[in-house]
């Protein structure tokens, strides 16, 4: 083939479009996540494990539930066993290091493997760039804890007597209740996510952040009134169904509004995701001061 | 013109105190332009300017008259090949390449037709189903290339493109540079290897220390500097002896020495052009048989040594 010819037949332009180019951009930020599903979550080992422990403890007050189920006919056992995995385990913690781990290496785990120049070296908007990584990271996030928190509610009540589970699923706050943890889970993904993707641009390595936050949402207990609504834990727990004791030492205060802890989530999230895409407008590319 | 051209205007890099470059003003027209320096010169560092990877500390540049803190814009008519020897993991050439043009917005089918296009350009059709983790250099090298021009862009930057090709690809991807630029594309080359730069470049831009010690054509930076370093010319001929008493003769000339092998004479003069022409008049007159006429110090190389100084400085 000719240069001539090679020229003459610029291939399909890039579409230009009138106003904002909506189209372009969503088929962008759809590459972007495909891209992102099979290099960066390739075989996603960490995440498994996490999302698997709790189905694995549920599994495990099953096959033990002659010593760890007092009346398999009270399904209020398995509500107070659920929301103390659901609590401590999945959201203070599991979802907590998934943040980190994930959203805090979305940009960072490019830099480390020199590959983020491919990305910025594309007429792609670079806030667009980190929305669909952030997507990414909140679609994978959500996809194996959504399933986690689902298949181990179902486990929880599973050595329970089926009528009286029956009776709490479809006539009483059963699927109400997983419906709240369903949301809280996103939520958490949302906003840790939103949170550490933002921190990971203000940190060269995320565990500084994490640590002091983990420290922050750890004691959030013991704060007080005002100081309880700078955490993310605050609003994700007002949203639980079935609050757990958090001890003598708690300060009490009033939990937020439903409306109010599910829109400031939100907004927290979009804030702090034009943050990033704030500075990564601003980035520069320097592997190896990286 | 500056549509035409990529412009730097008085552009200063800096990380922290230490220099990038300083100080660069350039404006490169379509063709193959050459940068050229050691390591650590600051040649990478002016491409990642010109393609918004780094931003300036100071001053302006365009690139066909676009701002390259807009990738948005840029990347529609500019690929670059980077030195960065990484790949997305996984990939195979072809989904490496057909990937990224989806990140560019092409759809699917479309991305497919560019990709086998660019592999196509590089040789890399037979390998285009293999992982790029197990490509050799040189065709890693050409994986890269492929990416680059697989948009079909209107500039290409390219950092040391011809690393790690052995022979016969580098001739190759030096056609294809040859022909991409004879089609009006602005391809701009770095090297450190400065008789490669020589083969290929319309013009170069020599760069030291962060600074651009001369630009342009290489002929003209060369008659430039005849004053300071006066050109050296090598003619073969049967007699040498007779050549280099009648040469010697000449205003023009300031030294006519005879070759070791004795088949041969390397003459200096302050006016090559009029040498040149004299010279004519003495083979004629006397019957010299000329094997070979050819400059002696006026590629690349010899250029930059005359320019940095023998110590390294800038003369």
């Amino acid at each position: 083939m000719s240069e001539t010819a090679y020229l003459a037949s610029p291939g399909p332009a890039a579409p230009a479009a009138t106003g904002l180019p909506w189209r372009r951009w969503a088929s962008q930020a759809g590459a972007v996540i495909r891209l992102d599903l099979r290099k960066g979550f390739r075989r996603p080992v960490l995440l498994l494990v996490l999302a698997a422990v709790p189905v694995f403890i549920a599994l495990m007050r099953v096959l033990f539930s002659a010593h760890a189920v007092h009346d398999t006919a009270d399904v209020a056992e398995g509500t107070n066993f659920y929301a103390w995995m659901y609590q401590v385990l999945i959201l203070r913690l599991e979802l907590f290091l998934v943040g980190v781990a994930v959203f805090g290496n979305l940009i960072r785990r490019e830099v480390l493997d020199r590959t983020l120049h491919y990305y910025f070296l594309s007429p792609i908007r670079r806030e667009l760039l980190v929305a669909a990584k952030y997507l990414t990271g909140v679609l994978v996030t959500f996809t194996l804890f959504g399933l986690s928190t689902v298949i181990s509610f179902a486990l929880a009540y599973l050595p329970h007597d089926w009528t009286a589970v029956s009776h709490f699923v479809f006539h009483g706050p059963g699927l109400h209740q997983l419906a709240s943890y369903l949301l809280v889970t996103f939520l958490a993904c949302v906003g840790y996510g939103a949170v550490f993707l933002a921190l990971g641009f203000f940190f060269k390595s995320p565990a500084v952040p994490a640590l002091g936050m983990f420290g922050w949402e750890s004691i959030h207990f013991l704060l007080p009134p005002l100081l309880k609504q700078f955490s993310v834990i605050h609003y994700l727990q007002s949203l639980c169904p079935v609050p757990i004791s958090e001890g003598p030492l708690a300060v009490l205060s009033d939990a937020p509004a439903p409306w109010v802890s599910v829109a400031g989530l939100i907004a927290l999230a979009v804030v702090l995701v034009a943050v990033s895409g704030w500075r990564i407008r601003r980035m520069e590319i320097s592997y190896d001061e990286s | 013109m500056s549509d035409r051209q990529v412009v730097f205007e008085n552009v200063s890099k800096f990380y922290g105190e230490v220099l990038g470059v300083n100080r660069v003003s350039l404006a490169i027209p379509p063709g193959i332009t050459g940068l050229v320096g050691p390591n650590g010169s600051g040649k990478t560092t002016l491409m990642n300017l010109m393609v918004g990877l780094l931003r300036p500390s100071r001053g302006r540049i365009s690139v066909l008259g676009m701002d390259p803190r807009r990738p948005e814009e840029l990347f529609k008519h500019v690929g670059y090949s980077t030195q960065y020897d990484a790949f997305p993991p996984g990939l195979t050439g072809s989904q490496f390449i057909r990937t990224y043009l989806r990140v560019h917005g092409y759809t699917a089918a479309e991305a497919e037709t560019l990709t086998w296009k660019a592999l196509e350009r590089v040789g890399l059709t037979e390998a285009a189903g293999r992982k790029v983790a197990g490509y050799s250099k040189g065709m890693r090298q050409r994986v890269k290339l492929a990416q680059a021009i697989s948009h079909q862009p209107s500039v290409l930057v390219l950092d040391e493109p011809l690393n790690g090709l052995d022979p016969m690809a580098r001739s190759e991807v030096i056609n294809l540079f040859r022909e991409l630029a004879d089609g009006g594309l602005h391809v701009i080359v770095s090297s450190h290897i400065l008789h490669e730069v020589d083969l290929i470049s319309d013009q170069v831009v020599l760069i030291h220390g962060g600074y651009v010690i001369a630009e342009g054509d290489i002929a003209n930076v060369r008659d430039e500097m005849e004053e300071e370093h006066p050109a050296q010319v090598s003619i073969r001929c049967d007699r040498p002896s007779l050549l280099a008493s009648q040469v010697f003769a000449l205003d023009s000339v300031m030294e006519a020495r005879i070759d070791d092998d004795g088949k041969g004479v390397l003459v200096r003069t302050r006016d090559a052009d009029r040498f040149h022409l004299l010279l004519n008049q003495v083979v004629l007159e006397n019957g010299l048989a000329v094997e070979a006429v050819a400059p002696a110090d006026a590629d690349v190389n010899a250029v930059y040594q005359y320019l940095i100084g023998s110590n390294g400085e800038k003369s």
